[in-house]
């Protein structure tokens, strides 16, 4: 009898397990299905344009050679844009350089590097949305 | 230090070190520290583009580095599954799933490559643990590693200096599908309770009284 009722209780345990496999799936298929939806309509909306270098994509992680190589712009010119010195701080990320250089003025030194992309691409007349 | 601190922090250092970085980065992954591959594997898809890293050197490393923490990860299975088998090994539902994933495990591994990769660690500690063959492990884990560097890298590339596009869809979809998983082991289990439940009903009513 005792045999009986643990069989019965494990049984039950068993089908706990797999109501709540069930309820889990579909709190995660409704939670990630709604957002790679979402995401599916922005990849639509921005479109593929895998040579366009948008200084809107300059992010804190990047440093300065490779913003420079991205958007085929002289590393000298955006360090002498920048006012800083290229040795010492050539792996810097933005996010760090913009800490050091300009406390307390979040941001500023990453609009400081898109205005010196800006400016050397009009004054060599690059071709927006050219291949990097 | 939050994800989007490790995730900044990693992308500095891939485009500082290369694709050194790049490999640590996919072992460290596969042993369970929060870093995340599959957007490692996309981002370095668009340096190549870019130029800032060479492909030879980003799929060797990254392949390697991939192979080596899964491989960490199944020893560490086979560390933990001694322990347990010296407690569990007599008893049938460990013995069982120990044979389940021995006839199955090929494509689980293979899958959570590149596919399933948030059970990719499970899978790497379960496949250690109930001692499948290393060495079948390691074609299944090869082969799925270098679909996974392949196909998302490939991503990278195509979206170039739009990889950040693709990566949330991926991450999202990535999630669905663990999802669709998690459902179907579910409606697979209550399925399997229900037949073995009738089964035993079926015994019962013919087995003599008494």
């Amino acid at each position: 009898m005792a045999v009986k009722k643990s069989n019965s209780k494990f049984v039950t345990t068993e089908r706990l397990i797999f109501i709540s496999l069930l309820v889990v799936g579909l709190l995660l298929i409704g939670f990630f299905g709604l957002r790679a939806v979402g995401s599916y309509i922005r990849i639509q909306q921005t479109g593929l344009e895998p040579g366009v270098t948008d200084v809107e994509a300059i992010r804190g992680w990047m440093t300065i050679p490779y913003i420079a190589q991205a958007y085929q712009v002289p590393e000298s010119f955006i360090f002498e844009q920048l006012n800083i010195p290229a040795e010492g701080n050539r792996k810097k990320s933005l996010r760090d350089l913009n800490r050091e250089q300009t406390a307390g003025n979040p941001g500023a030194l990453t609009e400081a590097v898109k205005t010196a992309i800006r400016r050397y691409q009009a004054e060599h007349s690059a071709t927006p949305g050219g291949d990097p | 230090m939050t994800d989007i601190n490790v995730t900044d922090f990693l992308l500095t250092a891939i485009i500082n070190y290369g694709a050194l970085a790049f490999g640590v980065a996919l072992v460290l992954g596969a042993l369970g520290v929060p870093v995340p591959g599959t957007l490692a594997v996309i981002a370095v898809g668009g340096f190549v583009r870019q130029g800032v890293i060479d492909w030879p050197s980003a799929a060797t490393f990254g392949l390697t580095g991939a192979v080596l923490g899964d491989s960490l990860s199944y020893g560490l299975g086979r560390f933990a599954g001694d322990w347990v088998e010296r407690r569990l090994g007599q008893s049938s539902v460990w013995q069982n799933a120990q044979t389940t994933f021995n006839r199955r495990g090929g494509a689980a591994i293979y899958l959570t490559r590149w596919l399933l990769t948030p059970i990719a660690l499970p899978i790497n500690l379960i496949a250690g643990g109930s001692r499948y063959p290393f060495w079948r492990f390691l074609i299944y884990d090869l082969s799925g590693e270098a679909t996974w560097i392949v196909l998302f890298g490939g991503l990278g590339y195509a979206f170039g200096s739009q990889w950040e596009l693709i990566n949330q869809f991926i991450s999202d979809f990535s999630g669905l599908l663990v999802g669709i998983v998690i459902f179907a082991g579910g409606i697979y289990g209550l399925f399997r309770y229900r037949r073995h439940k009738a089964a035993s009903a079926r015994r019962e009513a013919v087995a003599p009284r008494g």
